[in-house]
């Protein structure tokens, strides 16, 4: 079995952000971090950038009012062209309506989905999950993950740093 | 509640740590070990579950006459059910969207069951318009499918609009529901001790880990999800209220329906978030958790959407005096004097005489007292959905054809057997999910230095 990587254990998440940025002041970029609830310090420690999410949502909202008032328009000018009492076939604002509820469904589902998708979810087999102490909800703890991947890797001296840095416990994950 | 100081009690009670948090929540649905108490009310739920089923199965076998309603009074309790059921999910939808965007930290630990009430009260909703339909089986054909009959939707009509926005409605509060409890399934799902109840939760948080990147990712979306769902409550009870404005019959034609409407549903909602709130906490012990803070905040809602409302209620009248319109008259005073009188002025009686007693800090802080209130807006509510759809009608143009609607058994017997079909549902969901978000607990403690 080749290995996936070291799991360092944390008791506070203030002892985590401590840890993640030690590791990024020793050269380290291949990391990961756990934990039960958002910590935004994280972020910049991580290099997480900034997500694209937003313009799906727009694309996603604008796209499918787009469709709805298509298909209305289609229906009203002409599969079913029909004069009721005298108004416009093209009567744009109660069209209006249902292009709004649609674009706002639309939108909802792109973040929902677009979400699922840039996180890789559902994923049921990951490799942290293979690690004894995970399961990182059941003691409340916070884990700092440092990858094989990550050019400055050594098993030993990756190890040594993490519990220097104060992990309460370190493991060799599986891949 | 001595320690609650007299100025602003706080949001969170006391010192925790992370695994007393999610094990508390957590042991709730995973122990199954609930008080006797919860299990008698379910059964009781369930009784009005089968009465639920029984009249559906009467109305659809004998038709929709046998609930009252008759011309001039087309419209009877479906669309008032309809209407009270939906206002009440909009106050979980603005406890979990509005107050997130406004970052109010009161909201952590009431947005998840507010968001399940939501869920279970549309539900609700979606059934009325479709059983006053007459033959719901046909009910599909408010969509724009490809059938046999080649024929669309009446795109001009708000009915159609009100189906879209019901569905829009109903799947948007469902994803932003499942979003926010991915985070806790993947709790339950760690916590688990069986082999069935971790298959369970498990596939059910989809494998949530919480990376960093994930995490970041995940807020990104579920405020994305929050900013997309504070227009579409708006929009659904305006559009709700467009069934009755469209109609020129007297008593709907009005412009000031929008907003009464969607205020009436404020002060519903917010009603049923106390009524449910104020047992579960004392229920389950989690008075530290979901403190007096929650229940003052939402008392404190009530009364700003309550004053519209009564605002609503003055425009109303002085319309119909300023229009000048005889009909319009007559209609407002047989309102008020006419065989619908008594349920007018217990209208009135309730969602603004009663309410005003939320205007004292100690009523608003004594929970039985607060329960009781929320009660009677519930009812007080009802009372004025069914006003205005029944008294227009009864009272319009021709005063020979004035008639009204006689509530039947069968009316009553719809109305409480979806009440009881609601609160089973979240029983239901009170015994197999968080009703409490666990991670925004978390986080809150965290901030506000409450860890031990």
């Amino acid at each position: 079995m080749s290995l996936y990587g070291i799991l360092a254990v944390f008791g506070e998440p203030e002892a985590l952000v401590e840890a993640a940025g030690g590791m990024r002041d020793r050269g380290y970029r291949h990391m990961d971090a756990f934990s039960p609830f958002p910590i935004k310090e994280l972020d910049q420690i991580l290099e997480i950038r900034g997500s694209r999410l937003p313009w799906i949502v727009l694309a996603g909202g604008i796209a499918s009012a787009a469709l709805a008032y298509a298909l209305i328009l289609y229906s009203v000018e002409i599969d079913y062209p029909i004069n009721v009492g005298g108004r416009p076939l093209h009567s744009w604002p109660p069209f209006l309506v249902i292009a709004f509820e649609a674009g706002i469904l639309g939108a909802a589902f792109a973040a929902f989905f677009g979400m699922l998708a840039a996180n890789g979810l559902p994923c049921y087999h990951h490799p942290v999950f293979n690690a004894e102490g995970f399961g990182y909800a059941r003691g409340g703890k916070f884990h700092l993950l440092v990858e094989t991947a990550d050019p400055k890797y050594r098993k030993g001296v990756t190890k040594g740093q993490l519990r220097r840095l104060g992990a309460e416990s370190v493991e060799e994950i599986e891949a | 509640m001595a320690d609650v100081s007299a100025t602003s009690p706080p949001v969170l009670r006391g010192r925790h740590d992370f695994p007393e948090i999610s094990g508390r929540i957590g042991s709730i649905v995973l122990s199954g070990r609930l008080p006797r108490h919860f299990w008698t009310a379910f059964f009781v739920c369930f009784l009005l579950v089968l009465v639920f089923l029984y009249s559906i199965t009467y109305l659809i076998a004998v038709g929709v006459g046998a609930y009252g309603i008759d011309i001039p009074v087309a419209w009877g309790t479906m669309i008032s059910n309809f209407v009270w059921w939906i206002g009440i999910g909009h106050a979980g939808t603005l406890i979990s969207a509005v107050l997130l965007l406004l970052r109010q930290p009161w909201r952590a630990s009431i947005n998840r069951f507010a968001e399940a009430m939501t869920l279970f009260a549309v539900a609700m909703a979606g059934l009325f318009p479709i059983l006053h339909l007459g033959r719901p089986w046909f009910f599909y054909w408010l969509l724009p499918l490809p059938n046999v009959h080649m024929h669309w939707p009446q795109w001009r009509s708000p009915l159609v609009w009100d189906f879209a926005a019901i569905a829009t409605y109903a799947t948007v509060s469902l994803l932003f529901w499942y979003l926010g409890l991915l985070p806790d399934l993947a709790v339950l799902r760690d916590r688990a001790q069986s082999r069935p109840v971790q298959l369970f939760y498990g596939i059910l948080a989809l494998g949530w880990r919480g990376s960093a990147f994930h995490w970041a990712r995940y807020q990104t979306a579920y405020f994305l999800l929050a900013a997309l769902a504070t227009p579409l409550v708006v929009s659904v009870h305006s559009i709700v209220s467009l069934d009755f404005t469209f109609a020129i019959t007297p008593g709907y034609h009005s412009t000031i329906f929008p907003p009464y409407f969607v205020a009436g549903a404020l002060l519903s909602g917010f009603a049923m978030v106390l009524t449910i709130a104020i047992p579960l906490r004392w229920a389950f012990s989690v008075e530290d958790l979901i403190t007096v803070r929650h229940m003052d905040n939402a008392a404190k809602l009530m009364i700003a959407a309550g004053m519209v409302v009564a605002y609503g209620y003055v425009s109303e009248a002085f319309f119909a005096w300023y229009s000048g319109k005889p009909y319009e008259r007559t209609m407002m005073i047989e309102r008020a004097l006419g065989p619908y009188a008594q349920l007018f002025w217990v209208m009135l009686g309730l969602n603004c005489g009663v309410l005003q007693l939320l205007w004292f800090r100690s009523i608003r802080r004594t929970m039985p007292l607060l329960f009781a209130i929320a009660l009677a807006i519930n009812v007080g509510m009802w009372i004025e959905r069914y006003i205005i759809v029944v008294t227009g009608p009864s009272r319009d143009y021709l005063p020979p054809a004035w008639g009204e609607q006689s509530l039947t058994g069968l009316d009553f017997g719809i109305l409480f057997g979806s009440i009881g079909t609601f609160f089973a549902l979240v029983f239901l969901f009170i015994r197999i999910l968080p009703a409490i978000t666990i991670f925004e607990i978390e986080e809150l403690a965290e901030e506000k230095g409450k860890i031990r």
